[in-house]
C-alpha cells in the first residue's frame, strides 16, 4: 500500500486533513517512477543498435502488477504519449500500445490471481515481444513504415533488465508503505 | 497485487461491476483514440511538433548538466593514460609527422595549380559556417526512431535541416528545434536519406539508414562499376543541406544488390560535433507573383463574375 485510506473528510481533525493533502502525491509515485525510468531511457550511450531496455514500458508493466488501481489505462497512455513526444515517433505509437499493455497485465492479473515471479517474467517477456513486433504496424499505419528486427535486441535487453526493474519499484512500494501516514479512524 | 478486501454486499458487488465496466469502457477509448492520433499523424506528420520541442527543451539542458561530471571522470581518467603512453605515443607521432609532412609538400603543388584553375574558370564556392559547437546531450537508444538531442536550440541560432558534423564523419541533420534544444536525426534512422558519392570512382548515390549499425548505398546512378570493400563514402553536396566531401563511411560489403557502408563516425560516440548552416540557401519556397483568395473558374469570369481579390498580405501585381 502506497497510501492508507483515509477515515471520511467530515471525520478528520484539521490535523489529519493536512497531513491527508501533503500525502496525496503519493499516489503519483508509480507515474513519476515511470516518467523518471523513461527520461533515464534517454541516456546518451554510445549504442548503435535500438538496443537500449524500454525501462518505461517495463515500469508501467510492473507497477501495473503491484499497484493495478495507480497504473490505469489512460495515466499508461499518458506515459506512451509523452515517451513518443521525447523519442521523436509520431504521436501514438508507444501511448496506444502502453494501454494495450497496461490492459493486458489487468487482465491476466484477473485470470491468474497470485502467482510467483518466474511466471512473471515469462508473462512480461511476451508483452514485450508483442510490443517489439506491434511497433512496426502501428509505425507503418502513421505512415513511418520501420523495421521490425532491430528492436528484437531491444527486447533482448529488456527481458535481461526485467528483476532490476522490479527490484526497483518494488523497493520504492516498499519504502513508501514503511511511511504510510496512519488515521485514528476516530 | 491489490490487497481490498472482499465485498460482501450485493450493492457493493454491483458497485464493482459497474466500475469495472466503466474503466473497461475508458480503456477501450483510450486505445481507439491512440489508433486516431496515429491516423492524425500519417495525414499530419507536423502534428505536436511544438509540443515535441518544449519536451525536448526540457530533457535535453537536464541530461547534458547530468552527463558533464561523466565526461569530467572520463577526461580524468584519459589523462592518466596519456601520461603513462606519453613517450611511445611521442615516438609513434613524430614518425607520422614525418610521413605527413613530405605528403603535404607533394600536395602544395598540385593545391595552387587547383586555385589556379579555379580563379580562371571564376568558380564561386559556398563557405562552411559553423554555428554551434556541442556535445550530443541525449540519444533515443531504446526506440524505433534514432535520433539525438542537442542542449542548443533557436537562441543559439540553430535552424531546421542543418547538418551535424563529428570529429570524423557526418553524424546527421537536425529535424526539429527548441527554444534551447534541437533533434537531430541520425544517420542511421529509417528516415535518413544523405546524398553521397563514392570517391573512387565519383559515382553517385544515396546512403539510407535502417535502424542498425551500418547503412545501404542505394539508387546509384550512372554506370554500374564493381565496389571493393574500403571504399570511402562521402557526402556530394546535392540537396544543399549537407557539405560536399564530409566523410560518411566506408563500404565493408560490396554486394551489387545493395552496399553496406560501416559509418566512419559512432554518431553518439560521445565527442564534440559541430552545427554548421546548410550548404546551400534554402531556396524561397513562397509562391511568386499575385495570390488570389481562391480560384476563379474561367466561365464565371466571362459571366461577368467580379474579378478575383488579391490577397491583402501581398502587393498588388502589376
Amino acid at each position: 500500500m502506497i497510501a492508507t485510506p483515509p477515515p471520511p473528510a467530515l471525520l478528520m481533525t484539521p490535523d489529519e486533513r493536512r497531513r491527508w493533502y501533503l500525502s496525496l502525491w503519493r499516489y503519483a509515485v508509480p507515474a513519476l517512477a515511470s516518467m523518471a525510468l523513461l527520461v533515464l531511457m534517454l541516456a546518451p550511450l554510445p549504442i548503435s543498435l535500438p538496443a537500449m531496455p524500454h525501462l518505461a514500458l517495463m515500469g508501467v508493466l510492473v507497477w501495473a502488477m503491484l499497484q493495478p488501481g495507480l497504473m490505469p489505462p489512460w495515466l499508461a497512455f499518458c506515459i506512451g504519449m509523452l515517451a513518443d513526444l521525447l523519442f521523436g515517433q509520431p504521436l501514438g505509437v508507444n501511448a496506444t500500445l502502453f494501454a494495450v499493455a497496461t490492459g493486458v497485465m489487468r487482465m491476466t492479473g484477473r485470470v491468474f490471481g497470485r502467482h510467483g515471479s518466474l511466471f512473471d517474467w515469462l508473462l512480461v517477456t511476451s508483452v514485450l515481444l508483442g510490443f517489439a513486433l506491434l511497433t512496426g504496424p502501428l509505425m507503418a499505419l502513421a505512415g513511418r513504415p520501420t523495421t521490425t528486427l532491430p528492436l528484437l535486441w531491444q527486447w533482448l535487453t529488456s527481458v535481461a533488465a526485467w528483476p532490476l526493474v522490479v527490484r526497483l519499484c518494488a523497493a520504492i512500494q516498499r519504502k513508501l508503505a514503511a511511511s504510510a501516514p496512519h488515521w485514528r479512524h476516530g | 497485487m491489490d490487497w481490498t478486501p472482499a465485498p460482501r454486499r450485493p450493492t457493493a458487488i454491483r458497485r464493482e461491476q459497474n466500475l469495472a465496466l466503466v474503466s473497461a469502457v475508458v480503456s477501450g477509448g483510450v486505445i481507439a483514440a491512440g489508433l486516431i492520433l496515429l491516423l492524425v499523424a500519417r495525414v499530419n506528420p507536423e502534428t505536436a511538433s511544438g509540443v515535441r520541442a518544449v519536451a525536448t527543451d526540457i530533457v535535453a539542458p537536464l541530461w547534458s548538466v547530468v552527463r558533464a561530471p561523466i565526461d569530467g571522470a572520463g577526461k580524468v581518467a584519459g589523462d592518466f593514460g596519456d601520461y603513462f603512453g606519453a613517450v611511445s605515443r611521442a615516438d609513434q607521432l613524430e614518425a607520422e609527422l614525418d610521413k605527413a609532412n613530405a605528403r603535404l609538400r607533394a600536395a602544395r603543388n598540385g593545391q595552387r595549380e587547383l586555385q589556379q584553375l579555379k580563379r580562371l574558370m571564376a568558380v564561386r564556392e559556398p563557405t562552411r559556417t559553423v554555428v554551434a559547437t556541442t556535445r550530443i546531450a541525449a540519444a533515443t537508444s531504446g526506440s524505433v526512431a534514432r535520433t539525438a538531442m542537442l542542449a542548443v536550440g533557436s537562441g543559439d541560432g540553430i535552424t531546421r535541416d542543418m547538418p551535424v558534423i563529428g570529429t570524423e564523419g557526418l553524424v546527421g541533420r537536425t529535424l526539429e528545434v527548441g527554444r534551447q534544444s534541437a533533434r537531430v536525426l541520425l544517420l542511421t534512422d529509417p528516415l535518413s536519406r544523405v546524398p553521397v558519392i563514392v570517391e573512387r570512382t565519383g559515382q553517385a548515390g544515396l546512403a539510407v539508414g535502417r535502424n542498425l549499425p551500418t547503412l545501404l548505398l542505394t539508387d546509384r546512378i550512372g554506370p554500374e562499376l564493381a565496389l571493393v570493400v574500403g571504399d570511402r563514402i562521402v557526402t556530394s553536396g546535392d540537396g544543399g543541406v549537407y557539405p560536399p566531401g564530409v566523410p560518411v563511411g566506408v563500404v565493408v560489403d560490396p554486394r551489387a544488390d545493395g552496399p553496406v557502408i560501416r559509418l566512419a563516425t559512432s554518431p553518439l560516440g560521445g565527442g564534440f560535433v559541430t552545427v554548421e548552416s546548410g550548404w546551400l540557401p534554402i531556396p524561397d519556397t513562397q509562391p511568386q507573383g499575385p495570390v488570389f483568395d481562391a480560384p476563379v473558374p474561367v466561365e464565371a469570369r466571362t459571366r461577368g463574375a467580379p474579378p478575383p481579390r488579391l490577397r491583402t498580405s501581398e502587393p498588388p501585381a502589376n
